[in-house]
């Protein structure tokens, strides 16, 4: 009986093992935890004519709605509809957690078709690391001038240093910073900006004086550097003040150590121990915004086009009334930190799948019907200029149209300078070390050999 | 004669075959333990000897090692993990001791309601921990800030997580927060289980409360206490969450450990050899504390 029974439990016990780990089916097969699929039933007759059938995986990070399950799933159901023989898996990865996720993958061979992130990413770190594939044969010449007529940074940003382009873009927008409009009306703080949005840095100390004696808020705005969460917007604010530079032109060296950038920099740190503007190593943009909203700070550095949304609730429960404006320069003629995302494929060596892939893209970034809806659901604006307003009789028009009118700014995009990763930890821990009383010129010296040695390293020299 | 031979023979076919089956129960877990426990130990060794990056795997001996100690980021890791260890280790310990000799002869309903409070943390997550805890800190809207300048202990308010003379602590407070639970728990249990003929004997010999703790429970509880050493010990060199999501080590590195920086090593710079040689060399940390701990809570047995 005793033998019978433990033949029985070893029996169901190797069973078990089995059932666990004995499967040989392809990874791309088995979905991820917070994997949606979709369902592709359409009747053959209703498809378009295409040869192309695969299995195929997409992550994206939250851009805009693309980060929502209910909107994503109109582009799907549309794809599904054209292309019934190309079934799409969606995960949705964070910010917080997205890049780990996706190490883990590359290095585990595990790695969706499909990616759908911005160019620091997609080009200067996984393309130029050799895991994506050349979509240049997407890059045609009408599609090329089409987003030159644009913007050219947008073409320029989504190709290696040797010309091969790792991402088809589908949309853009500026980062700018956003005030409370009620709090620096009543500090008769809103005469120092123009009406296009624009302030010089001689009429920003002017606005946080008078913001600060009003007393209405706690502080007026904080330098966040707790982390590099929404470290465009502290990078823009240091680069803008005496109209310094991240990079060269070419994008192949740091400069914010230069005079510019440096007495940019040294402005911030005498304004906090002015006590006119705040530091605060403890937070991130992720909790600066929040301060904003609920009306703590007057300011906010951290802003674009899709945040009004984003925040509606909180802004309506605060009544604080959001106005976006560029960061202020010395001669008023700001350079605004640009955002441009898009797809990517990483190379898992199947044809079918690529192929598939490309289809996908073609069909969110450049059918007629589908790419104004893809556009309006990332919340930002196309980076194709035939696209045209494509907000325009929509509730969301006057919205963009503010956002739009920040375009004519947008500056060079140096996110994609190689040892990106390196420089965006280095960028915070330089603000943390001048504001803890280190030498400005000093810190920024060595932020600058930092991230030119991993600038370097990544080139192989 | 025969029969005297096959009885031990069919004892030893016996034998043999309970082992089997024992061994056969204990396959599932073995493989398991091997797959995601040895295998990527090994791997890990192996792997510290090259320069392993997300487009490089080249050798280079122990070049890792020595540049790990060349590394002034790595050294002020290595000297906060030690700072949290010493620091965590026998407060955590000495506290759950207090906590558990103070409420283990508490009726059922009392006992069970503190070892609930304590052990709270433990199960909430270090995620929802952390959240809350930030908050707390938080200069503008937290708790801390707030009662201490309402009630005029404090001029004015402080970024606790963003200071440098502060952070650490804070981290600290917070680790010890959720590292109480267990220990208390333990002792509560350790602590009932002392025979009561033997504390009963020594204060019928006139022994004080005090003289019965210690010559009496201390001694019977030395396996817990050594547990509890060992493994708030390894728990605290492994402090890696706290960091990640309150404050991705700074200010200016004063809260960076080994365990966030070997992470930010490999995934943020994607320097996996770098990073394993610096796993490795925690694990060869660990593993002396833990023998030094064993062997004198061995000796004081």
């Amino acid at each position: 009986m005793k033998k019978l029974l433990a033949l029985l439990l070893v029996g169901a016990m190797s069973l078990s093992m089995v059932a666990c780990g004995g499967s040989s089916a392809p990874a791309a097969e088995e979905a991820p935890a917070a994997t949606e699929e979709v369902a592709t039933e359409a009747p053959a007759e209703e498809a378009a004519d295409t040869a192309v059938a695969a299995d195929i995986t997409l992550w994206t990070y939250p851009v805009g709605g693309f980060g929502d399950a209910a909107k994503l799933q109109a582009v799907l159901d549309a794809f599904a509809a054209a292309y019934p023989d190309i079934n799409v898996s969606v995960e949705y990865i964070d910010y917080q957690s997205g890049d780990d996720q996706v190490t883990s993958a590359i290095e585990a061979g595990t790695t969706p078709d499909l990616i759908l992130e911005g160019p620091e990413r997609l080009v200067a770190n996984w393309g130029a690391k050799g895991k994506m594939v050349d979509l240049g044969d997407l890059w045609t010449e009408e599609v090329t001038a089409d987003i030159v007529a644009n913007s050219a940074a947008v073409e320029a940003a989504c190709k290696s240093p040797d010309g091969v382009y790792y991402e088809y873009p589908l949309c853009m927008t500026t980062h700018t910073m956003v005030i409370n409009k009620g709090v620096f009306e009543a500090a008769d703080a809103l005469q120092y900006i123009n009406e296009d949005g624009t302030w010089t840095t001689e009429n920003f100390e002017k606005a946080l004086t008078a913001v600060k004696e009003s007393g209405l808020v706690q502080q007026t705005g904080i330098v966040y550097c707790g982390g590099q969460g929404g470290d465009q917007g502290t990078r823009a604010l240091a680069m803008n003040l005496y109209s310094g530079q991240f990079t060269n032109a070419e994008h192949t060296e740091w400069t914010m150590n230069n005079e510019a950038g440096v007495k940019g920099l040294q402005q911030l740190v005498d304004w906090c121990e002015a006590g006119i503007l705040d530091n605060d190593p403890g937070i991130v943009a992720g909790d600066e915004i929040p301060l904003f909203t609920n009306g703590t700070i007057a300011m906010s550095f951290c802003w674009n086009a899709a945040m009004p949304i984003t925040h509606a609730e909180a802004l309506a429960a605060s009544g604080v009334e959001a106005m976006p404006v560029a960061f202020p320069s010395e001669d008023g003629v700001p350079e605004l930190c640009g955002g441009i995302w898009g797809f990517g494929i990483f190379d898992n060596g199947d044809a079918a799948k690529i192929e598939a892939a490309k289809t996908f893209i073609k069909f969110v970034c450049d059918d007629e019907a589908q790419a104004p809806e893809s556009v309006k659901i990332s919340g930002y604006f196309p980076v194709k200029a035939s696209l045209g307003n494509v907000y325009a009789g929509t509730e969301d028009e006057a919205r963009m149209t503010t956002f739009a009118n920040f375009a004519p700014w947008l500056g060079g995009y140096y996110n994609v300078t190689l040892g990106w990763a390196e420089q965006r930890t280095a960028w915070w821990n330089l603000l943390q070390q001048i504001f803890a009383g280190d030498d400005v010129q000093a810190a920024a010296d060595a932020y600058a050999e930092t991230c030119n040695a991993a600038t370097a390293a990544a080139a192989g020299n | 004669m025969s029969k005297k031979n096959t009885a031990p023979k069919r004892s030893r076919v016996l034998v043999m075959r309970e082992t089997r089956v024992s061994y056969l129960f204990l396959l599932p877990a073995l493989i398991f333990f091997i797959g995601f426990v040895i295998v990527p130990m090994i791997l890990c060794l192996v792997t510290s000897f090259f320069k392993y990056t997300m487009g490089e795997f080249t050798f280079i001996g122990i070049k890792n090692y020595v540049e790990m100690f060349k590394d002034p980021i790595f050294l002020v890791a290595l000297k906060n993990t030690i700072m949290l260890v010493v620091v965590t280790v026998p407060a955590v310990t000495l506290f759950s001791l207090w906590v558990g000799a103070s409420i283990y002869n508490m009726n059922a309903f009392t006992r069970s309601f503190f070892r609930c409070v304590f052990y709270l943390p433990v199960v909430t997550g270090s995620v929802a921990v952390s959240v809350v805890w930030k908050w707390m800190f938080n200069k503008y809207n937290g708790l801390f800030n707030n009662v201490l300048v309402n009630t005029g202990l404090m001029d004015e308010k402080i970024s606790w997580l963003g200071d440098e003379r502060f952070a650490i602590w804070c981290i600290i407070i917070i680790m010890f927060t959720t590292y109480v639970g267990q220990p208390i728990v333990l002792y509560v249990a350790a602590l009932g289980n002392v025979d009561p003929s033997l504390t009963e004997a020594a204060e019928v010999d006139g022994a004080t409360k005090l003289q019965t703790f210690w010559q009496i429970k201390w001694p019977s509880i030395m396996p817990t206490t050594l547990y509890v050493v060992i493994i708030t010990t390894i728990n605290t060199f492994q402090c890696y969450a706290l960091i990640q999501l309150l404050t991705s080590g700074g200010p200016n590195h004063s809260t960076e450990t080994i365990m966030y920086y070997i992470y930010y090593q490999a995934f943020k710079l994607n320097n996996y050899g770098y990073g394993n040689a610096m796993g490795i060399f925690l694990a060869i940390v660990i593993a002396i504390f833990s023998a030094v701990q064993l062997k004198v809570g061995q000796s004081n047995d």
